[in-house]
């Protein structure tokens, strides 16, 4: 497999082999989708066939969820202010929180090797426990309602807020941060002038993405008795009232798809 | 007054950037030093205001030793000292104002940092300092939207706006054009002649070197084997500096306009 050799100039560089890795690692990944799929009690058992020949039976409720109950209306638009003042409070309070914590885990803004590794590993705890874990705890540390719903979205925002903003923290031009400490700038103030203002675009980006996040957890933490939207949801569903399923669902949708549209013109404001 | 008292700096991997150097810069100099990359100039300027540790001898500035100053003590020296970018290191969405008056950092309470509310003083040296480079006009663009020349104006700017004894600028005109650098070496000459800063300038060309430096010292594997008048230093000098005979890429070429 030599290249030829021109008739004048330097002769041509053959191009290194190729690992095999690649090719090798899509394999696997294949293989192992595979096994996944795979009859029980292998894997989960996919059955293209067994959708076909059941799609019928889910009829009745795929009917009922095409027709939502607008009559319920009323009675979804005080759980559902609920949930956006609780959307709105933990996001406030996580990303706040969150801002310092962000810094602290990232090696640009660090005081010490120490503090991000401490850092890190709280952080990494906080993100690892789902938002249901939290629910659950706080309900049964402050009882039912939105207390404990904004208790747990504000953890599930912390650990968000400060993965996200410390690992943009971590790619900022180094630049005026020299300049920062050539000045005589305390850790502090370099951070404040010299860091913030570049991941100034990000920070709004991630608050705005964590708010609409803690509408879509409102669903999850509501089955918990978190307060909020999510109730409501719970309760329909255990009813099999699926027209009023689909309502607070159709809700759910225009809502997050309105914090969409304001968070883009938000966004091209502020940037 | 900045000495060097037998100062060496060696890098985690070995790499000797000083060796055993000894200088003296008396104040209101204007010394320009010049030398291949990673002769040592960049390490000589960071030494002065500790963003590099020394790992022998001592530094001093103003008779303070630099190495054993205590992290405050550090901070109020960094004061005094005003520090210039090849790369300009501006916080480029940030107004030019708010990069200038970073350089204000040094005597401005917490609080107000955090808040980025300047005093209407440090807002004045802060004019003081653009109109002192000419682009006062410019205070409220940001600072990506200036030309390379402007950008590092402002970053002069920055400098001034601490009010120091010494500039250091790190090869303050590598990233821009000939005529741009002229107007930036004849802008820092202005201010060391007009407020008697100390300057140290590391250069790449030497033509430039001959023209604005006062004082030249050549660098070399880390060691001192040029310290002359600018005028004195002839082309013998520099094949002494750089190894070799000078080429057309050692110059810049373009007169002093």
């Amino acid at each position: 497999m030599t290249a030829p050799t021109p008739a004048t100039g330097t002769p041509r560089p053959t191009r290194p082999r190729r690992s095999p890795f690649v090719a090798l690692s899509l394999l696997a990944g294949v293989v192992f989708t595979l096994y996944c799929a795979a009859p029980r009690p292998l894997g989960i058992g996919v059955d293209l066939g067994a959708i076909a020949s059941n799609l019928t039976r889910g009829r009745e409720i795929i009917a009922q969820l095409l027709r939502p109950n607008f009559a319920f209306f009323p009675r979804t638009v005080t759980p559902l202010i609920e949930t956006f003042q609780m959307a709105v409070v933990a996001c406030l309070i996580g990303c706040a929180v969150g801002l310092p914590l962000a810094f602290l885990a990232s090696r640009v803004t660090a005081p010490g090797r120490w503090t991000l590794t401490i850092d890190r590993w709280v952080l990494n705890v906080v993100r690892a426990l789902p938002d249901l874990l939290y629910a659950l705890i706080f309900v049964a540390a402050v009882g039912i309602g939105p207390l404990a719903g904004v208790l747990a979205l504000i953890f599930f925002n912390i650990g968000v807020m400060a993965k996200l903003l410390s690992e943009s923290t971590d790619a900022v031009d180094v630049g005026p941060v020299e300049a920062a400490m050539a000045v005589g700038a305390s850790r502090t103030q370099m951070v404040r002038s010299a860091v913030f203002p570049q991941v100034l675009p990000n920070y709004v980006a991630y608050s705005l993405y964590i708010f609409e996040l803690n509408i879509r957890a409102s669903t999850v933490i509501g089955i918990v008795g978190a307060g909020g939207i999510g109730n409501v949801l719970n309760t329909q569903m255990k009813f099999f009232n699926f027209s009023n399923v689909a309502l607070v669902v159709l809700e759910l949708f225009l809502l997050v798809l309105l914090i969409e549209l304001a968070s883009v013109s938000l966004r091209r404001r502020l940037v | 007054m900045i000495r060097f008292d037998r100062v060496s700096v060696t890098y985690r991997g070995g790499v000797h950037a000083l060796r055993d150097l000894t200088l003296e810069i008396p104040d209101g100099q204007f010394v320009v030093m010049v030398g291949l990359s990673g002769a040592g100039k960049s390490t000589l300027i960071r030494a002065i205001n500790g963003l590099v540790p020394i790992t022998s001898g001592s530094v001093f500035v103003d008779d303070q030793d630099v190495a054993r100053a205590s992290g405050r003590e550090l901070r109020r020296i960094r004061a005094s000292v005003g520090m210039i970018f090849q790369g300009f290191n501006l916080v480029k969405r940030a107004s030019v104002m708010d990069n200038v008056l970073m350089g204000r950092l040094h005597s401005t309470p917490g609080w107000r940092s955090l808040l980025g509310r300047w005093s209407a003083a440090d807002l004045e040296l802060g004019f003081e300092a653009l109109e002192r480079v000419g682009i006062v006009d410019k205070a409220w663009v940001r600072a990506s939207d200036l030309s390379g020349g402007q950008q590092q104006r402002v970053g002069i700017a920055r400098a001034l706006a601490q009010q120091p004894h010494i500039i250091l600028a790190d090869e303050p005109v590598a990233s821009l054009d000939p005529p741009t650098s002229h107007q930036v070496m004849r802008d820092l000459k202005r201010i060391n002649e007009e407020l008697g800063i100390t300057t140290i300038v590391n250069l790449h060309f030497l033509d430039l070197a001959r023209v604005y430096g006062d004082r030249v010292i050549g660098l070399r594997g880390g060691e001192l084997v040029y310290d002359g008048t600018g005028a004195a230093a002839d082309d013998g000098a520099f094949r002494d500096i750089y190894g070799r005979s000078l080429t057309a890429e050692d110059v810049l070429e373009t007169p002093a306009a």
